[in-house]
């Protein structure tokens, strides 16, 4: 291929790429994408050489006035776009963009044009880079890369060919190297091939080692938050449903210091609610007050509250990557004791519930760690205790209901004494008398657990839990409604939870005398197994680990993570170092021993130290001495000391000619020169004369002319002599 | 000596250069909006593409200094050049990497880090290749021309930056004065003396003189057979002696500054005029200012005598030195009477102003015959 049509496949290939970059990420109105990406074809096809799309392209009637025209219209177009119509610079200056790269496509005839496509491209990158942070962004950019690299280089070659001509070279001469100047060569094309790979590598370790002067608290995010309900102070019976059929992933849940998956649900709390009125669920206990923030990016809750929680079940460590939510609250597995991560505050109910100060528009990483409640043996024994008062004026709530409910509980609880084991009983009595199904239409009814509890039966996890609630409260236990979710997807290629919408759920929280709130879940399990087969959902866990992966290592990739790896390095080094000093100590054990006789022990201890490092330096400096030692790289070695090789192929090559030819009857005689040779094998032995020749002629060449030898001088010779040796001198 | 650091560090930083491009100065406006745009808003993916941008400065770079290693130079010249005459130079490139293509070369002369040579560009030069390239040369004053190197620079890969390279390659060349034809009426006075004071005598050379009977004591070589063999008697081929082809060539070197271009003509026609007597056999001496060359003859001499005609330089007159102005009667009385002495003077009290040199041979004043028209 020649080098323009290769640069003007590159440079489509570059415009492309940042063309669907920007489509991906912006969403640009149907009409410019499929202008855009029209245009982009025709133009390709025309360069592959298909008649009627360079006929179509050439015959456009637009004159180079036309185009500055349109190019004018569509500044004028920005600016009604910027005023009326999006009413936005971004989206605006990006169709202007876009306008301007049609153009551009039509227009590329000088080389400035293909720089202007260029600029045009990188922006468009830029601002995809801005607009999205999803997974795609990053083949998209491997794209870009090596179609970067690819047009500079040819663009940089194409111009060195318009210019270059080798002087005082002959007609012939010039003609040849010219035709392979203007190709594509497998050397060419493996040098940028290299040289993309070596750039995207390099691409990776500045990446990483770039200083991050202002690494943003929130990045802004320009894609939509994900739309939750059940997680603010008022929820309705059933606002949950809507929600549970969405498979969209709303965060993931790595556990760092816990054994992997030992496949129970993982609850993550949201909020909770005390007051219910018959349809909708209130939080009294709103009020919101700040965590203390402990040390720089960890925040802990007040007083006596962390300490008593910490006397309880065993701490869960938890890495969370929550996406972008149109609320506020933080979640985490039940209950939080300290939160980390970059925030600027973060803020609690006496609820137990985390929340940020507004909704995140960018995914957040945190980490938390959270300590559950223990049931203690107290609360089994034959005196359950007194509740405090604060939780019977808060937790024992009841709306306005039929005495059918506080009668189904009475029944369900009748054989029952202790707070728990009516919790259980009731627990037991839903889950096994009830059916889970998200077909049902309570939200709308006038009575929505009376519905659910006496006629249909069905219902899912906001029913259970209201009804287990309300009949808890029924016979004097207090209880409260959580809203959340369970995690059940277990990702073992990235060895973390897969939280996704459909995961949404609400349970009970039971407060025990002794104990505190204990969790308990009276929803039974879904009946319905999950979408897609198991090489789908293999392939969608592969996939999801790379794009948390991607995440984690890319888009949320901060100053904090640098100075980790800074630290790390530290460590690891020092432990080297602590360990090559053993190792010193060890082999100078003997010399120690008598220098310890000589100065104090003290002097000799310390010294040690200095001695590993000095010799450690002694032992670097000699190896580069060494190493230059051997290179000698300030020696400008001679010009042609490099054709030594090929003097002696080319020489072995004519011994075996000389010794052929001895044995078809020719003098061995040294006295005769190479080309004498020649002329005796002219008058001869016309038939090998050539191949004679032509061997003599390299030969010379190479081991008295000193000139190089090319591939194909020797494979020329080769051939010769391979045609000389099957010749037959004819007997005289 | 183990290694030199010193030399080695020496080289790369005093050979190596790298300029900026108008492509790479865009380029670096764009990395320096990305940088920005990446600080202020703490955006990874502006970060990503930072690193892109930077990275490719960073190969460009590489793969430049790359493409100008381990290149081998050399340079062909004639011995001997001469003031407006133009010589082809021939540079001889070859790439001593085993492995790697060098491309986009640049390659230009150096002389006192000044560009001798146009551009030469070259494509590419496959690993152990070699290419040949010539520019005409044309040397525009005399004296010694010390070529420094040749500076190789390549835009490769990127485009971005021009990295080039000095491989210092050391020639000292003499430029001759400029050889021009001699004019006639030279020409006519020069062999108008010659004959006035030719005195024709027997000696050693290569013109008949005269024919003779042979008589004892004769060199039996000398017998004239063509001669003998008509007559039947024995002859004797006598030669004219060569000291009549002598000639002095006086350049005084004592020229005030205000006659320089004046000197610089008289060099040039002592040039013409050696090279002119070197072809018809005359046997030459040079005398410039108090410098002698000895008497000599053919190719080899001239181009001695040229040589130093080349690297002679005008000293300022003095009392001293202006005794000695007038050179014909030293000249004279050398040859005494068997050869030519021609003084060239490019300034002189009793001749008087004049942008053209004067011409006296065997001290008679020949009128108009500078060479120069």
């Amino acid at each position: 291929m020649l080098l323009s049509q290769a640069l003007h496949l590159t440079s489509m290939l570059l415009a492309s790429a940042s063309f669907i970059g920007l489509t991906l990420g912006a969403g640009l109105p149907e009409w410019l994408a499929a202008v855009t990406g029209a245009t982009l074809i025709a133009v390709l096809l025309r360069n592959m050489g298909m008649k009627p799309v360079d006929r179509l392209t050439t015959q456009m009637p637009v004159s180079a006035v036309g185009w500055n025209l349109i190019v004018l219209g569509g500044f004028v177009g920005f600016w009604i776009d910027l005023l009326w119509v999006s009413g936005d610079l971004l989206p605006a200056g990006l169709h202007f963009l876009m306008i301007l790269m049609v153009i551009k496509l039509f227009n590329l005839r000088l080389r400035r044009d293909y720089l202007h496509l260029y600029a045009i491209s990188l922006v468009a990158m830029l601002a995809s880079g801005s607009l999205t942070t999803d997974l795609w962004f990053f083949p998209i950019f491997s794209i870009y890369l090596l179609a970067g690299v690819w047009t500079l280089l040819l663009f940089q070659l194409t111009k060195t060919s318009e210019v270059s001509g080798d002087v005082w070279m002959s007609a012939h001469i010039r003609h040849t190297s010219h035709e392979e100047n203007h190709r594509v060569s497998p050397r060419l094309f493996w040098i940028a091939n290299g040289l993309a790979l070596g750039a995207f590598l390099i691409t990776v370790v500045i990446f990483f080692t770039i200083p991050r002067v202002n690494a943003g608290i929130y990045q802004k995010g320009f894609g939509e938050n994900l739309r939750m309900s059940g997680f603010s102070d008022k929820v309705n019976l059933g606002a949950i449903g809507s929600i549970k059929r969405d498979p969209s992933i709303v965060m993931r849940v790595e556990l760092p210091r816990s054994p992997l998956h030992d496949a129970r649900p993982l609850y993550i709390r949201g909020v909770s609610f005390d007051q219910y009125d018959g349809k909708v669920w209130t939080n009294q206990l709103s009020y919101r007050r700040s965590l203390i923030e402990e040390s720089p990016g960890t925040f802990t809750f007040r007083g006596k509250r962390a300490v008593s929680r910490s006397q309880l079940g065993e701490a869960m460590h938890q890495k969370i990557l929550l996406e972008p939510l149109d609320t506020p609250v933080l979640f985490a597995a039940p209950f939080i004791e300290s939160v980390t991560g970059l925030f600027p505050s973060l803020f609690f109910d006496a609820t137990g519930a985390v929340y940020l100060p507004f909704p995140s528009s960018s995914r957040i990483e945190y980490t938390v760690v959270s300590r559950a409640t223990v049931l203690v043996p107290a609360d089994l024994g034959s005196e359950p205790g007194p509740y405090p008062e604060w939780v019977v004026r808060q937790y024992l709530q009841l709306p306005l209901q039929s005495d059918r409910i506080t009668a189904l509980a009475g029944e369900v609880t009748q054989k029952h004494y202790r707070p728990y084991e009516k919790a259980t009983a009731i627990q037991t009595y839903l889950t096994s008398q009830y059916r889970y199904s998200l077909d049902a239409p309570l939200a709308e009814q006038h009575q929505p657990l009376e519905e659910f509890l006496f006629e249909r039966k069905t219902g899912y996890c906001e029913h259970y839990a209201t009804a287990m609630v309300i009949m808890l409260r029924t016979v004097g236990v207090p209880a409260r409604l959580v809203t959340g979710f369970m995690a059940t997807e277990w990702n073992e290629y990235g060895h973390y939870y897969v939280v996704r919408q459909q995961d949404a759920h609400a349970w009970v929280e039971v407060y025990l005398p002794h104990s505190g709130w204990i969790r308990m879940d009276p929803t039974p399990t879904e009946d319905n197994p999950p979408a897609g087969g198991p090489v789908w959902k293999v392939l969608g866990l592969i996939v999801d680990n790379i794009k948390l992966q991607w995440n984690r290592l890319f888009v949320q990739y901060s100053a904090a993570d640098q100075l980790a790896v800074v630290r790390e390095l530290k460590a690891e080094g020092m432990s080297v170092r602590n360990k090559a000093l053993d190792s010193m100590t060890l082999l100078f054990g003997a010399f120690l021993t008598v220098l310890s006789g000589i100065v104090p022990h003290n002097v000799s201890q310390v010294r040690i130290g200095v001695l590993g490092e000095l010799l450690g330096v002694a032992v670097i400096g000699l190896a580069v001495l060494f190493w230059l030692r051997r290179s000698r790289p300030w020696v400008a070695r001679s010009l042609w000391e490099k054709g030594r090789g090929h003097e002696l192929v080319i020489a072995q090559y004519y011994r075996r000619m000389r010794t052929y030819l001895t044995g078809q009857g020719f003098s061995n005689s040294t006295a005769i020169a190479p080309l004498e040779l020649v002329e005796i094998t002219h008058a001869r032995w016309r038939e090998a004369y050539t191949a004679v020749a032509s061997i003599t002629e390299v030969y010379c060449r190479t081991r008295f002319g000193h000139l190089p030898l090319t591939p194909e001088d020797l494979k020329h010779t080769e051939d010769q002599l391979r045609h000389l040796l099957e010749l037959r001198k004819p007997q005289a | 000596m183990p290694f030199q650091l010193p030399t080695f560090a020496h080289r790369v930083i005093r050979y190596r250069s790298t300029r900026i491009t108008s492509e790479g100065l865009q380029f670096l406006i764009f990395v320096l909006a990305i940088g920005i745009a990446a600080i202020n808003t703490g955006n990874n993916l502006f970060y990503l593409l930072l690193a892109m941008m930077l990275s490719l400065i960073l190969v460009s770079g590489i793969a430049a200094e790359y493409c100008l290693r381990r290149l081998g130079v050399r340079r062909h010249l004639p011995d001997l050049l001469f003031v407006n005459t133009p010589v082809t130079t021939s540079l001889v490139v070859k790439n001593r990497k085993s492995r790697l293509t060098s491309f986009s070369l640049t390659l230009s002369d150096v002389r006192d880090n000044q560009f001798l040579s146009p551009n030469m560009e070259l494509h590419s030069i496959p690993p152990g290749a070699s290419r040949v390239l010539s520019y005409q040369l044309t040397p525009t004053r005399r004296g010694k021309l010390l070529l420094n190197g040749v500076r190789i620079s390549t835009e490769f890969p990127f485009g971005l930056f021009t990295k080039r390279a000095f491989y210092p390659i050391e020639d000292t060349l003499v430029v001759c004065p400029e050889l021009q034809p001699v004019n006639d009426r030279l020409l006519r006075g020069l062999f108008a003396a010659g004959y006035e004071q030719a005195v024709h005598r027997r000696g050693h050379g290569s013109d008949l003189y005269n024919l003779r009977l042979y008589q004892a004591g004769d060199d039996s070589r000398s017998i004239h057979w063509p001669t003998t063999a008509r007559t039947s008697q024995l002859t004797i081929r006598e030669t004219e002696a060569e000291e009549q082809r002598r000639a002095i060539i006086c350049v005084p070197t004592s020229v005030p500054m205000s006659h320089d271009a004046s000197f610089e003509r008289a060099v040039s026609l002592a040039a013409s005029l050696v090279q002119h007597l070197t072809r018809h056999s005359y046997s030459i001496q040079l005398r410039l200012g108090s410098e002698r060359s000895s008497f000599g003859q053919g190719e080899a001499h001239g181009l001695d005598l040229l040589r130093m005609l080349g690297l002679c330089e005008r000293i300022t007159p003095t009392a001293q030195s202006e005794m000695k102005q007038d050179q014909w009667a030293d000249a004279h009385s050398e040859l005494g009477g068997g050869g030519t002495a021609v003084v060239i003077q490019a300034w002189s009290d009793s001749v008087g102003e004049t942008e053209l040199p004067w011409i006296r041979i065997d001290g008679a004043l020949i009128p108009g015959g500078a060479h120069v028209a």
